[in-house]
């Protein structure tokens, strides 16, 4: 009895030493590529770090926006693809020091100012771009967010450039009219429309066309507001519009679903309704935007003629 | 002696297992009498036999693979099993009735239970079950001395479509084993209607091939194994947009059956099975198609299910009870693929891979109460349950019901009474019944199943609750000694939660070019009864002449006409047989559909008569037949062709069978 009293012990022993070299193990343990963990508050912890870096890695980098400031920092830029597109483009900086690699967690984005130079007319116009880039959760503060939307691509009738400021841990930097390329979308998608009100042009963009899928869905989108100059990036419109949403497949006689919900203003200032799509393939998601009062602004109440297309 | 009711068990299937007063008809495929019979012999197809029973109609899409209907129901409501296996069709366009997967060559009979009184396998069978018995060659007797072989050939042609038929199988049997196979091949072109006009798209082509044998363990015990490819390729369906590639069946079983020796036990089967079909439809060769679509389905089924009867005294009353377990697992996936010119396909999931799990119990018992008079009793229970396998299906179908789940269980039941008194001369039976049915995967979950009869696009409707009917029946048979004989048969149907189309305003139509859509709902009641009399008349031996009118009607809660119930129809037969040869004229017909279910998008079908002849002449080891179908080349079609397809017009047939 006593021998097996006293191997328990040593179990024991031996199982609570297991556990204390384990605690020091976990920060030891996790490693991330080009990134050093020192215990700078600026920067990431290694939990906070190893989720942001794998965040990234969901994500593809833009070259032609990354830049340096002050010799000590880089910025880069994000987007799903690595490259911009017609429409809705979702746009997310990380900036690291380039010391240890580590991500910054407290940084500016702001003045995001994606130009078009009209060749032909030699004439400059904007696109409608979200607002000031934040951080998405305290999960990610290292990631800041915001989006730009496109209304025409790259051609030979016009060509994007790009800038933007970033201050980093007082350092100011950013980059100026860089040449970006905006893809064209394939046939059968058109994810940004425009309609007028009054004297003002409004940009209806949509989010999350790359997410329906067949069933019921949550639809998304923009209203941003032409600016008085056009060169300056269209924000996000103030008024409060109601968008009925109708959505048909043109190849399938104008087939249609039911149970769709139109377009309402949320808290963050974009729109959101439900959206029901009974197969895939085309579907032309026919609008009719509304004032508060449910007066019709734009579109036609029976298939208008502003619609998005959205094939999946 | 035990030895010897194998051998009769297993040659005759149905007579020992199965009472023969709770089987209404009998459709005797391969040799032997006391049945019907298509006067084209062995090379008719199923459908053809199928006609020659009371209760039957069928519904033709093509002249290939009909659909049955028993007392003016369809698939939905009957219930078919292939020697009790549970087999479920493919199509959405229900273009592949199982029926289409075996051939006259591979069975024995097809017995008709009309109404609740189901085979012990049958779920679901509010209007009738049908059970297709293999033909199986069976052990040699114990008493018998020299191994059996036989060999039989079958061929046959058809001027109207130029129809070939070529079939041929064998049979070897010994005390200890025995083997039957046997490879059947028809090819069809178009046919042509009444006044010559040809009918595009009614064209097929079809293989089928079947093994069975048996190995006798000891004196009471054997192992069967069946096994069946049946092939249909190049199908047109007039009737329908699409044709169809190819329709596959593979189907298998394997039994163990004991016979008890005293014992009030009688006999024991069980089988487990497994079956699988893939159909693929098919609309290249159309012209003018506006969309190419792809439309495959698949159907596989695995169960099995055991069998224990017995005989015994009680009460000094003889009781012959048969007990049966059943359970199968079927899942059904179906989708649509659609190529617009240029833009992208348009997919959409039309059956959501539903996997349904049955479980059964049923019993029947037969009781002589006296010399004269007998009840039969039968009665099921089953329990199953269904899940949605397709995350795309189920996400689809919930656009249109937000709250529905992606799994669901059904309870249904059956139970049945007939009493029978019989005399010299008459004989008179009286049924009552009542049961219920789960609704079918195409009720519950299809998905824009486009309807060419109506036009519409179906949707299912999971939140259907089940269907019950409450069915009585009745039946008076005398006879005129010594040579003529009258009968009168009728059954109605009272039901409730009946499972129908219903129209949905709210809903656009997918199918260009459709009405609408409609969902699948329970109407609160509906009625469907028919009646037949029937007369017959030997006035001389080897002479017979014999009439049938059958009436029926079929009415939904408002009191409108159900679709596909048949108008008042008549038959007409004189035969004449002697020695080795037999004629046979026959005039069938239909009044005007006169109430026809204008509400559910059925149209009027008009009157019709036809004229038949056959004659068949027996030598030696052949036999041959010959026969004219619609002899006066008559335009016309029945309440039960598709959307209007005329049926053949004139032809000639010959067929040939060699027996060694």
């Amino acid at each position: 009895m006593k021998k097996v009293k006293g191997l328990f012990l040593v179990l024991v022993v031996v199982a609570l030493t297991a556990c204390n070299s384990n605690d020091d193990g976990v920060q030891a343990g996790i490693e991330i590529p080009g990134i050093t963990i020192t215990d700078d508050i600026d920067c990431c912890s290694a939990e906070e770090a190893l989720q942001v870096y794998r965040f990234l890695q969901t994500l593809k980098i833009v070259p032609e926006l990354q830049t340096d400031v002050d010799g000590k920092y880089n910025v880069f830029a994000y987007t799903k693809t690595g490259d911009f597109h017609n429409g809705y483009n979702e746009v997310f900086f990380v900036a690291t020091k380039k010391a240890t690699g580590n991500y910054i967690k407290n940084f500016e984005i702001s003045g995001l100012n994606p130009l078009m130079h009209m060749v032909k007319m030699d004439m400059y116009h904007s696109t409608p771009v979200g607002p000031v880039a934040e951080s998405f959760n305290d999960g990610y503060l290292a990631v800041k967010r915001t989006w730009v939307s496109f209304i025409m691509n790259t051609s030979d009738a016009g060509n994007w450039n790009l800038s933007y400021d970033a201050l980093i841990l007082g350092a100011k930097g950013g980059i100026e009219k860089h040449d970006i390329v905006v893809n064209a979308l394939p046939d059968g998608q058109a994810w940004v429309k425009s309609f007028k009100a009054g004297n003002d042009t409004y940009y209806l963009s949509l989010v999350n066309p790359s997410d329906f899928e067949t069933g019921t869905n949550e639809i998304q989108a923009y209203i941003s507001k032409k600016s008085a100059k056009a060169t300056d990036p269209y924000q996000v419109a103030t008024e409060t519009f109601i968008v009925d949403i109708d959505p048909r497949m043109p190849d399938m006689g104008n087939h249609t679903s039911p149970n769709n919900t139109p377009l309402v203003k949320q808290e963050d200032g974009s729109y959101k309704g439900t959206i029901n799509l009974t197969m895939t393939g085309l579907w032309r998601i026919h609008l009719t935007v509304k004032d508060e009062q449910g007066n019709v602004v734009a579109g036609d109440s029976e298939l208008s003629s502003l619609y998005w297309d959205v094939t999946i | 002696m035990i030895g010897v009711i194998l051998l009769s068990a297993i040659l005759l299937g149905d007579t020992l297992t199965t009472s023969s007063q709770n089987l209404d008809e009998v459709v005797v495929v391969s040799r032997g009498q006391g049945g019907k019979r298509s006067t084209k012999g062995q090379v008719a197809t199923i459908d053809e036999h199928l006609q020659e029973l009371n209760h039957v109609e069928l519904v033709r899409r093509g002249s290939y693979a009909w659909e049955p209907m028993v007392n003016n129901m369809q698939t939905e409501r009957l219930s078919t099993t292939i020697d009790g296996m549970k087999i479920f069709y493919a199509c959405t366009d229900k273009m592949d009735p199982v029926t289409s997967y075996v051939e006259s060559s591979n069975l024995q009979s097809i017995t008709l239970n009309s109404g609740l009184n189901g085979n012990p396998q049958a779920t679901g069978n509010i209007g009738g079950a049908l059970d297709l018995k293999l033909r199986k060659a069976g052990f040699l007797h114990h008493l018998d001395s020299r191994d059996i072989y036989k060999f039989n050939a079958n061929t046959g042609y058809e001027t109207n479509g130029h129809v070939q038929v070529y079939g041929a199988d064998g049979a070897y049997s010994s005390k200890q084993f025995y083997v039957n196979g046997g490879a059947f091949y028809r090819h069809a072109d178009n046919y042509k209607a009444g006044d010559r006009r040809k009918v595009d798209f009614s064209q097929f082509q079809k293989v089928n091939a079947f093994v069975n044998s048996g190995y006798r363990l000891a004196p009471n015990d054997a192992l069967e194994g069946t096994f069946i490819y049946d092939r249909a390729t190049d199908v047109g369906y007039p009737a329908l947009n699409m044709d169809v590639a190819k329709a596959e069946a593979f189907i298998t079983s394997l039994a163990y059956k004991h016979l008890f020796e005293n014992s009030i036990w009688e006999s024991w089967e069980t089988k487990g099975y497994y079956n699988h079909i893939t159909h693929i439809m098919d609309d290249t060769t159309r012209p003018d198609v506006q969309i190419h679509m792809d439309m495959p389905g698949k159907s596989w089924t695995s169960g099995f299910y055991s069998t224990l009867t017995s005989q015994f005294t009680w009460l000094r009353v003889p009781n012959g009870v048969s007990l049966n377990i059943d359970g199968y697992y079927n899942r059904l996936f179906a989708d649509m693929t659609m190529y617009p010119g240029g833009a992208a396909p348009m997919y959409m999931v039309t059956w959501p891979d539903v996997g349904t799990l049955n479980m059964g119990a049923a019993i029947t018992d037969d009781i002589r109460l006296t010399d004269h008079s007998t009840v039969h009793l039968s009665g099921k229970l089953s329990w199953q349950h269904q899940r949605l396998n397709n995350e795309e299906g189920y996400k689809a179908l919930r656009v249109f019901f937000p709250g529905m789940h992606q799994q669901y269980h059904q309870t249904t039941g059956r139970i049945a009474a007939n009493y029978q008194l019989s005399t010299v001369n008459h004989q008179f039976n009286i049924g009552a019944g009542w049961g219920s049915r789960a609704p079918t995967v195409t009720e519950a979950y299809g998905y824009y199943l486009n309807n060419t009869f109506d036009q519409y696009d179906y949707i299912g409707n999971p939140r259907l609750k089940n269907e019950s009917a409450i069915e009585l029946n009745t039946s008076f048979n005398f006879t005129i000694l010594p040579s003529f004989n009258f009968s009168i048969d009728a059954n109605a149907f009272f039901f409730s939660n009946y499972i129908i189309g219903q129209f949905e305003n709210r809903l656009s139509a997918m199918t260009v070019g459709a009405e609408g859509v409609k969902v699948y709902g329970n109407i609160s009641h509906a009625t469907i009864a028919n009646a037949t009399l029937s007369a017959e008349w030997r006035p001389v031996k080897g002479l017979r002449w014999q009439a049938k009118g059958s009436y029926s009607t079929g009415r939904d809660d408002e009191g409108d006409y159900l679709p596909l119930i048949s108008p008042f129809s008549y038959q007409t037969r004189l035969s004449y047989a002697t020695g080795s040869l037999a004629f046979q004229a026959e005039v069938k017909g239909n009044a005007l559909q006169s109430n026809y279910g204008e509400k559910y998008g059925e149209t009027k079908t008009n009157a019709w008569t036809v004229v038949g002849l056959s004659g068949s002449y027996a030598w030696s080891h052949i036999v041959l037949r010959a026969g004219v179908e619609n002899l006066f080349d008559r335009y016309y079609s029945t309440y039960a062709d598709w959307c209007h397809i005329p049926q053949k017009g004139r032809n000639i047939y010959v067929n040939l069978s060699f027996e060694l």
